[in-house]
């Protein structure tokens, strides 16, 4: 009876290993970051939107540079509490090569109420108008705010819906996507 | 059906998921404690209250300790409630900590009262399963076949729905079946199945982390822990036949 079972758990750990060799992904089965796709492992889906100046910036020009991308709107009562532990982490880390791209979700919010929220903050990263919810579209935008962190290489490191994030939480994802 | 749980429970509101199945999982486990009278009711219902609070408390102050430099900016961000700052292995080492010096302190007995843990175990795991769900993380790799789900555009594997089912089998497996003999039987068979069934479903899965160019980590890892359980399921029933 012990043999029998001795016999039967061989036979389960060989096939385990048997299993591990043939469903190896050879073929690049698993994303490895290839795949336009709003969610931690994939490639950040890109655009082109314009700032508040009319500069139009394109989200894979900035390969290279660790990129947040955070979505927001005047009213949102969240994005309106992060938005001073953004631009603080911003002043601290530009120099490292981190851009915060603030993308307006003017589809439902009020362009002109813009310039005076971010008087209000102090806000000095770009803000880009979402006009035809181009980037809420990409990014299933499903709640505000919404916070994408990406790495250097144009990968997604983190996805973080609502808010308000913490201080702490933006440092050490920050340090995450500048490695 | 699926869209329906991705929006009810999209995050962070899949942490719902888990509270529910960690809630579940304790009324089943102090259900079968009482049922089978193995162990102190109290001490096991104090035992998995001092836990979850070491984990939850621990996952946080232990997190803040691996990212001082963080903290000590924004001190006030401990008490921030993004659940992103949390560690959940730091927490569960915080829980296991916490419960073996309580268990040693009310002499609960250490196999029996991790065999009674167990359906708490097997509760979280179909909870995990539907956080994924909900979440769209551990999502599949592309596939041609009927029952692929669209996720950004390419079918997949509903890998989490694969997971679900068998974490609910697992879970009947070892929420329904009356007292095993040997003490610790039931923690290792749960173990077993488990990690068997991550090794088999990580073949399925779009996001594996990959070594030695293209063999799947989790599959190695679970492949390590299954022959570990099958190793002391092994032994326990040697030991069995010994004392008969």
């Amino acid at each position: 009876m012990q043999s029998k079972q001795r016999i039967f758990y061989a036979v389960i750990l060989a096939l385990g290993l048997v299993w591990i060799f043939v469903s190896a992904d050879r073929d690049g089965a698993s994303t490895n970051g290839l795949i336009p796709a709003p969610r931690a492992g994939f490639l950040a889906p890109d655009f082109t939107l314009e700032t508040m100046d009319g500069d139009m910036v394109k989200l894979s020009d900035l390969r290279g540079q660790a990129v947040i991308v955070n979505l927001w709107a005047t009213w949102c009562p969240p994005c309106k509490a992060e938005m001073p532990a953004l631009q603080k982490v911003y002043e601290e880390y530009k120099s490292r090569g981190l851009v915060i791209l603030a993308i307006n979700s003017t589809v439902q919010d009020d362009a002109q109420a813009i310039p005076a929220f971010l008087a209000e903050y102090g806000l000095t990263f770009p803000v880009l108008l979402d006009v035809n919810n181009e980037a809420g579209r990409l990014y299933q935008l499903r709640s505000l705010p919404s916070t994408f962190f990406i790495r250097r290489d144009g990968t997604i490191s983190e996805v973080v819906i609502g808010g308000p994030m913490a201080e702490a939480l933006l440092r050490t994802r920050v340090e995450e996507i500048l490695k | 059906m699926i869209e329906v749980i991705q929006s009810w429970f999209a995050p962070p509101r899949h942490t719902i998921l888990l509270v529910l199945a960690l809630w579940f999982g304790w009324w089943l486990a102090e259900k079968i404690v009482k049922r089978e009278q193995k162990i102190n009711e109290a001490a096991f219902s104090n035992l998995t209250f001092y836990g979850l609070l070491a984990f939850v408390l621990g996952g946080r102050i232990l997190y803040a300790l691996d990212n001082l430099a963080a903290f000590m900016s924004s001190p006030a961000s401990i008490f921030s409630p993004n659940p992103q700052l949390f560690d959940p292995f730091l927490g569960g080492a915080a829980a296991v900590v916490t419960m073996l010096v309580y268990g040693q302190r009310n002499k609960l007995p250490f196999w029996p009262t991790l065999d009674a843990l167990t359906p708490l175990f097997a509760a979280l795991m179909v909870g995990l399963g539907a956080a994924h769900l909900a979440e769209g993380s551990a999502f599949g790799k592309e596939t041609s076949l009927p029952w692929g789900i669209d996720v950004n555009g390419l079918t997949r594997h509903p890998s989490q729905i694969y997971e679900i089912v068998l974490a609910f089998f697992v879970l009947n497996l070892i929420g329904t079946r009356g007292p095993l003999p040997r003490a610790g039987a039931q923690f290792l068979t749960f173990l077993a199945w488990t990690s068997a069934a991550r090794l088999f479903l990580e073949a399925f899965r779009g996001d594996s982390v990959l070594v030695f160019g293209s063999l799947r980590l989790a599959q190695i890892l679970s492949w390590v822990v299954l022959a570990f359980a099958l190793f002391a399921l092994n032994r326990l029933q040697s030991t069995q036949s010994v004392a008969n």
